[in-house]
C-alpha cells in the first residue's frame, strides 16, 4: 500500500491522473450515448453540445418501441443467445471434464485440435456455413443462428472450462471415489460445487460472445422480424436520416444486459484471463 | 466425510484396476463426443467445404457450380482490388496491434499500481471490449460526426484546430478506423499483461531498487523479460484478429461514402460473396487469408522463439 505514496506526490498525481485519463477514454462514451438518449430532439443538434440533457425526455425511447421492431429483435437476441450458451455449455462441461480427468487415446490430439478451431475467425467460415445451411434449408431460421453461434463459442469454452477444472485437485473426486461414490455422484458432490464460478463465467462469456455477434446474424437472417440486436440496430443506423437519439437509445438497451452480467463475472474475469483463455 | 480408505478398499481398487481403466477409457471419450461432433460438423467440416467450393465457379443462392480448378486464385493474383484490399488489412492489423500493445502495457503498469478505486477502475476500462461492437461503432460515429460531434466541438473550442474535421471522409477514414479499434481492443492488451504482472514477486523489484536501478531500468531489466512470453502470445491472436476483423471495418464503412478507403481483406472476401454473390471467389479469398495467416505465424515463430525451448 505505501508503495504508491500519497495522492499528493509526484508519483501519485501520476497514477491519479493516469488512472483517470484512462477512465476517462473508456467510460466517457457510454455516458455521452446515455446524456444523449436522454435529450430532446433540438438538444441533440446543437453546437457546440450540451454534457447533460437540459430538459429529459423519454422521446427517444417511446419512438423506438413506437415505431420500430426493436422489441422483437430484442426477444431474438435473448433467444438465440441462451440458446447458444445452454447447447455451448451442456457439450462443453462435458467436453471439458473428460480432458482433465479421464485418460484416452488421442486425448492430447484432441485439446490441439480444439486450440486450433479457436483460431478460425468467423469470416473464414461463414461462406462455406452459409451455403451448406442454405442446402438443408435451414436459412432465416434462429436454428442456424444457433448453430453458428455454438460452432463458434465451444472451442473458447471448453479451453477456458477446462484451465477452471484443471485447478480444481484430482484428489478431492479421487477420496470421494474410494469411499464408494460413483463418478457421477463424485462430480455432482464434490466438483460442481468448486466448478460452478467457473462454469458461469464461461457460460457468461460464452452469452456475451453470443450476445455481440454480428457477423453470423448480418448472413444467415434475412426477415426482418427474425433479425437479432447488432444487425437490427445496425440497420436503423443506415436509414436515410439518422435519428441519434433513438440510435443512441438502442445501444444503450443492448449494452445493458452485458454490464449486468458483466458485473457479476468481473471477479473471475482477470484469474480466468491469466489463463490465456479469453477470447 | 471422506476417512482414510480402508486396506480392503485398497485391494478392491487394485483388482479393479484393469477394468477400472478400460471403463474410464470409454466413459471419457463417450464425455468427449458431442463436442467432437459439433466441432466437425459445424467448423471442421464447413472449413474443408469452403476449400473445395475455392476450386469453383458458384453462385451464391443459386445451385449449380462449374469447376476452374486454380481459376479463382489466378483471377485474383491479376486482381489489382484484391491487393488493395490485402494492403490496406496488412496496415490495418498492424499498425491497430501496435498501438493497442502500447496502449495495453502502458495501462497495465498503471493499473498495477496501488491506488483508491483500482478495482473500479479496472472494471471500468473492459467496457470498450465487452460492448457489442455495433455499439462502439454508432457511439464514434456520433461523437466523430462533422457537424454536431463532441471531438471536433472539443477542438474548435480549444483552438487545436479552426475548421471541423471531416473524420469519416476519405482522407481521415483510416486514421479514425484505428482509432476506433484500438479504443475497442486494447482491454484485451491491458488485462493479459496485467494478469502476468500480479505474479511478479516483488522481491525482484526490491533488489532492483537497492541496487539502484532507475524506473526506466526497472522496467527494461525486471518487468519486460518477466511479460515477454505473454506479450508473445498477445501480439499472436491480436494481430491474427485484428487481420481477420470484419465487423467494426465494415460497420463503420457501411456508415459513410469513404468505405472504399477501408476496404480491408476480410470485407473484400464478405463483398465478393455477398455483394456479387460469387461464393467460390470469396472461398478462394478466404483461403489466401488462411495462408497468409500460416505463413505469417510459421515466420514469426522462427523469428521470436528461437532463443528459447518452448
Amino acid at each position: 500500500m505505501a508503495r504508491s505514496g500519497s495522492f499528493f506526490s509526484l508519483r501519485g498525481l501520476m497514477i491519479y491522473g493516469g488512472a483517470g485519463l484512462f477512465l476517462l477514454v473508456s467510460a466517457f462514451p457510454f455516458f455521452w450515448m446515455i446524456s444523449t438518449s436522454f435529450k430532446p430532439l433540438r438538444e441533440i443538434f446543437v453546437f457546440p453540445p450540451y454534457f447533460f440533457p437540459k430538459e429529459v425526455t423519454l422521446a427517444s425511447f417511446e419512438k423506438l418501441f413506437g415505431q420500430t421492431n426493436f422489441i422483437y429483435y430484442f426477444r431474438n437476441s435473448v433467444y438465440v443467445s441462451s440458446s447458444a450458451t445452454l447447447l455451448t455449455m451442456l457439450v462443453a462441461s462435458g467436453g471439458a471434464y473428460s480432458l482433465t480427468r479421464f485418460r484416452f487415446m488421442g486425448r492430447e490430439k484432441i485439446a490441439s485440435l480444439i486450440l486450433f478451431t479457436y483460431m478460425f475467425a468467423p469470416i473464414m467460415i461463414i461462406i462455406p456455413f452459409y451455403i451448406l445451411i442454405r442446402k438443408i434449408g435451414l436459412a432465416n431460421t434462429h436454428l442456424s443462428l444457433i448453430l453458428a453461434n455454438t460452432a463458434f463459442c465451444l472451442p473458447f469454452s471448453l479451453w477456458l472450462l477446462r484451465t477452471f477444472f484443471q485447478s480444481i485437485p484430482p484428489v478431492l473426486e479421487e477420496a470421494a471415489l474410494m469411499d464408494g461414490a460413483n463418478r457421477f455422484r463424485a462430480v455432482l458432490h464434490v466438483i460442481l460445487p468448486l466448478a460452478l464460478p467457473g462454469i458461469i463465467a464461461t457460460a457468461i462469456f460464452t452469452f456475451i460472445l453470443a450476445w455481440n455477434d454480428y457477423i453470423f446474424a448480418r448472413i444467415l437472417i434475412t426477415s426482418d422480424k427474425l433479425k437479432t440486436l447488432p444487425v437490427g440496430v445496425s440497420d436503423l443506423h443506415n436509414a436515410a436520416v439518422i435519428d441519434w437519439g433513438m440510435i443512441m437509445s438502442a445501444g444503450m438497451l443492448i449494452t445493458v444486459p452485458v454490464l449486468i452480467f458483466f458485473i457479476f463475472i468481473q471477479r473471475y474475469l482477470i484469474a480466468g484471463w491469466g489463463a490465456g483463455a479469453i477470447k | 466425510m471422506f476417512g482414510n480408505p480402508s486396506p480392503n478398499t485398497c485391494l478392491f481398487i487394485f483388482l479393479g484396476e484393469i477394468s477400472l481403466r478400460k471403463h474410464e477409457q470409454t466413459q471419457g471419450f463417450l464425455l468427449i463426443t458431442p463436442s467432437l461432433i459439433l466441432i466437425f460438423g459445424l467448423t471442421i467440416y464447413p472449413i474443408v467445404y469452403g476449400v473445395w467450393l475455392s476450386f469453383f465457379q458458384k453462385h451464391s443462392f443459386f445451385p449449380g457450380q462449374k469447376f476452374l480448378g486454380l481459376g479463382n486464385y489466378i483471377y485474383l493474383i491479376h486482381d489489382p482490388e484484391f491487393w488493395i484490399s490485402l494492403w490496406l488489412g496488412t496496415v490495418y492489423a498492424l499498425s491497430t496491434t501496435l498501438f493497442q500493445i502500447i496502449v495495453g502495457v502502458i495501462g497495465a503498469l498503471l493499473l498495477n499500481e496501488t491506488f483508491r478505486g483500482r478495482n473500479f477502475v479496472r472494471g471500468a476500462i473492459l467496457f470498450p471490449y465487452m460492448i457489442p461492437t455495433v455499439v462502439a461503432i454508432i457511439l464514434w460515429q456520433w461523437l466523430l460526426n462533422d457537424e454536431y460531434g463532441l471531438i471536433n466541438s472539443i477542438l474548435l473550442s480549444l483552438n487545436i484546430i479552426h475548421r471541423p474535421i471531416i473524420w469519416l471522409g476519405k482522407d481521415n477514414i483510416m486514421l479514425s478506423l484505428v482509432l476506433i479499434s484500438v479504443w475497442e481492443f486494447f482491454p484485451f492488451v491491458l488485462v493479459s499483461v496485467l494478469a502476468r504482472l500480479q505474479t511478479i514477486p516483488p522481491s525482484l523489484y526490491d533488489a532492483a531498487k537497492v541496487d539502484g536501478a532507475s524506473a526506466w531500468n526497472r522496467f527494461f531489466h525486471v518487468t519486460l523479460p518477466q511479460i515477454k512470453n505473454v506479450l508473445f502470445v498477445v501480439i499472436l491472436l491480436r494481430s491474427i484478429w485484428m487481420f481477420t476483423k470484419f465487423d467494426t471495418v465494415w460497420l463503420l464503412a457501411q456508415m459513410g461514402g469513404a468505405g472504399r478507403y477501408i476496404r480491408t481483406l476480410p470485407v473484400y472476401t464478405y463483398m465478393r460473396t455477398f455483394t456479387y454473390y460469387e461464393a467460390g471467389m470469396g472461398s478462394a479469398l478466404a483461403i489466401i487469408m488462411f495462408l497468409i495467416l500460416v505463413g505469417s505465424t510459421a515466420i514469426y515463430f522462427k523469428m521470436f522463439r528461437r532463443e528459447e525451448e518452448l
